[in-house]
């Protein structure tokens, strides 16, 4: 009896993962279609699209974000949110620069940012692991704080970096036109696949997104797991920095102004849940790369001022249609439980 | 005896009650020594023109962090709220010369009402229960705000260029008054005592903070949780709007990203307040104070020469000190 009822709960939530996972591709069909069509029909687009190096491109400017949102994952996955990489991201920049104009060697300064983003992240889990404080709000105000210390770092100008071999490191072309970047990327992706799936760091967190309770007494450390999630996220947006740093061989201390929402929607776009233990790194690369086609798309359609903003409405458009299938999913998979 | 013991027990509990007071609330307190130290450091500080302007700057904000308060305390967050007021300043603004001020600012403040339903339509229908969703859907709806207001002015700043009898609405906002109070005041009053009245006397404003205490427990016992949630955006969209048409008034211009700061600040002069984030506790009335101590803050900054950055860091650092020390005193009060 007990058994049946199992197998029946089991197969009702299955069904509705497996509902979700058909209406987000059902979805993400739709707008590669739309793009492809949209990008056809006009006479500016109809050649540029559908070129190597227009990919190239997308696929160099996604690096950054998708460098950020394996840590966001991450952490959504384990049941919190960080708002901070955005701030982060500038912040490693605008210190890695800085650094290295002041005659510090480059490694030293990577790593000085790099341990400069693991402090952030254990200040964000200190304050909302440890003290269960809400994370989107302590972590947006560090966001604030971090955006605020690399104005007063650099008086809100871009800063250019006096290191010439800087620039290498991410712009370096190793295969033929693909940089340097891209490949830290996808190292990045993997090492975060492996994680999530091969350890038993990465079915903890999946564990303890899903109850955390249950995790709790299953004999998960669950505060341990949860504070190590946001420090693998502060690594990860300080890396994004130094690699965007590095990218354009400068930095702006608002370079991250709407950098953490852009990533989290492009996340939970790819099927990473808001409301934790559903996700993956695969589905991450997926929503980054799908936002990054449709924001290269529609930036080629910009013939006219009026046409120019029609991007980033679009863009709410659809992150706020996929947020509400996320959250009407839930609403279903609660009535049917 | 207990003539004498009972003056120092008296005494004792009005130390333990300051005591208790400055632990609970040590933004206050430390707010409050910052005020002082200007006023001696400064003595510009303590001048009418200087009172005249605090008051005057918080402006915009008290309208949207009115608004703020009850989706806040109903366990919701309305991160729309920049892309609302940056949509209605433009529409305001663009629509003076076609159908005139009164009718221009009329539809202005529909656009703000018809934004929150929108914002409420879609968490309704979704079926969003928790603050994550709420605040996700109302940032991309932030963002659709923002590019429609973009697109309706094709980025060009509105600037209020009209004689001075077709603005004379917004002169009065900026400048007017009636009898002592300035106009701006009058609306800031007005607007707070019916929200005031609203949360205290009537049955939707005790919906508002049952839905915050706990979402399924409230539906159980038969709280309109639906109209609750239709009332907390439409209401937060009003007050945006009306905040955009001060904004207006006061930098005579309409620009369509004009909005975006108004987002944390409004969420911050909540907290700060003391109106719990996670919902089902708080009031108005703590909002007014949050939003002055914030405003006071700010001229404090500016009067002793920090500079804007340090002062974006340290609204950043308040933020997360008043989240931090609620969480902590909410686990003091369960035990």
């Amino acid at each position: 009896m007990s058994a049946n009822t199992v197998t029946a709960n089991t197969r009702i939530v299955g069904a509705a993962k497996s509902g979700l996972a058909f209406q987000k591709a059902f979805l993400a069909i739709i707008l590669v279609v739309l793009v492809m069509a949209v990008s056809q029909l006009f006479p500016a687009t109809r050649n540029n699209f559908f070129t190597e190096a227009n990919f190239i491109n997308v696929l160099k400017s996604a690096s950054i974000f998708i460098i950020l949102a394996m840590g966001e994952t991450i952490v959504l996955i384990g049941g919190g949110v960080d708002l901070s990489i955005g701030g982060m991201m500038a912040f490693s920049g605008v210190v890695v620069i800085l650094l290295m104009n002041a005659g510090v060697p480059i490694p030293v300064a990577i790593a000085l940012a790099l341990l400069v983003g693991l402090g952030v992240g254990a200040i964000n889990a200190l304050i909302s692991v440890y003290q269960r404080a809400e994370p989107f709000i302590i972590t947006l105000g560090m966001g604030i704080v971090l955006t605020g210390a690399g104005q007063q770092l650099t008086n809100a100008r871009p800063v250019s970096s006096k290191v010439p071999a800087f620039a290498d490191i991410a712009n370096f072309k190793i295969l033929g036109p693909i940089p340097l970047l891209v490949v830290v990327m996808i190292a990045v992706v993997a090492v975060t696949y492996w994680v999530l799936r091969n350890t038993s760091f990465g079915r903890n967190v999946y564990a303890i997104g899903g109850d955390a309770e249950v995790a709790k007494y299953s004999g998960i450390n669950v505060r341990r797991t949860k504070a190590t999630t946001y420090l693998i996220c502060g690594l990860l947006a300080a890396l994004g920095g130094v690699m965007l740093a590095s990218q354009l061989n400068s930095a702006s201390s608002i370079a991250g102004d709407s950098t953490a929402l852009y990533v989290v929607c492009a996340v939970v776009v790819g099927g990473t849940s808001v409301a934790g233990g559903l996700g993956g790194a695969i589905k991450s690369l997926i929503g980054l790369l799908l936002l990054g086609l449709l924001t290269n798309a529609f930036n080629m359609l910009q013939v006219d001022s009026y046409v120019a903003y029609l991007p980033t409405a679009l863009l709410g458009v659809i992150i706020v249609s996929i947020l509400w299938l996320d959250s009407f999913t839930r609403k279903r998979r609660r009535e049917a439980v | 005896m207990s003539a004498v013991t009972q003056p120092l027990e008296a005494r004792r509990s009005v130390s333990q009650t300051v005591g208790n007071f400055l632990r609970d609330n040590p933004i206050y307190v430390a707010i409050v020594g910052l005020v002082v130290v200007t006023s001696i450091v400064e003595p510009k500080f303590l001048t009418y023109s200087n009172f005249d302007n605090i008051i005057r700057s918080a402006g915009t904000l008290i309208f949207a962090a009115l608004g703020m308060t009850f989706v806040i305390m109903a366990g919701f967050l309305d991160l729309s709220i920049g892309g609302i007021i940056s949509l209605v300043a433009v529409v305001t603004v663009t629509l003076i010369d076609r159908v005139g001020q009164g009718p221009a600012i009329l539809i202005g403040l529909t656009v703000g009402i018809v934004c929150g339903l929108i914002n409420s339509g879609l968490i309704l229908s979704s079926g969003a229960l928790t603050q994550a969703e709420s605040l996700f859907i109302t940032f991309g709806m932030s963002l659709v705000y923002g590019a429609v207001a973009l697109m309706y002015v094709q980025g060009v700043t509105q600037f209020l260029t009209y004689s001075e009898s077709d603005i004379s609405i917004f002169n009065a906002i900026n400048s007017g008054t009636i009898g002592f109070l300035s106009v701006f005041t009058a609306m800031a009053v007005i607007a707070f005592v019916i929200l005031f009245i609203i949360e205290r006397r009537t049955y939707m404003g005790r919906a508002v903070v049952l839905t915050g205490g706990n979402k399924i427990a409230a539906r159980l016992a038969g709280v309109p949780i639906s109209k609750s949630i239709v009332m907390i955006y439409a209401i937060s969209g009003l007050l945006s709007a009306i905040g955009a048409v001060v904004l207006v008034s006061r930098v005579t211009l309409a620009d369509p990203t004009m909005g975006t700061p108004y987002m944390t600040q409004a969420i911050l002069a909540v907290v700060v307040g003391g109106t719990a984030l996670a919902g089902g506790r708080g009031s108005v009335l703590w909002t007014v104070v949050g939003t002055f101590l914030l405003v006071l803050l700010n001229n404090c900054l500016n009067l002793l020469g920090v500079s804007s950055y340090v002062q974006f860091m340290i609204w950043g650092i308040i933020l997360i000190t008043v989240i931090w020390l609620d969480t902590v005193k909410q686990a003091r009060v369960r035990g």
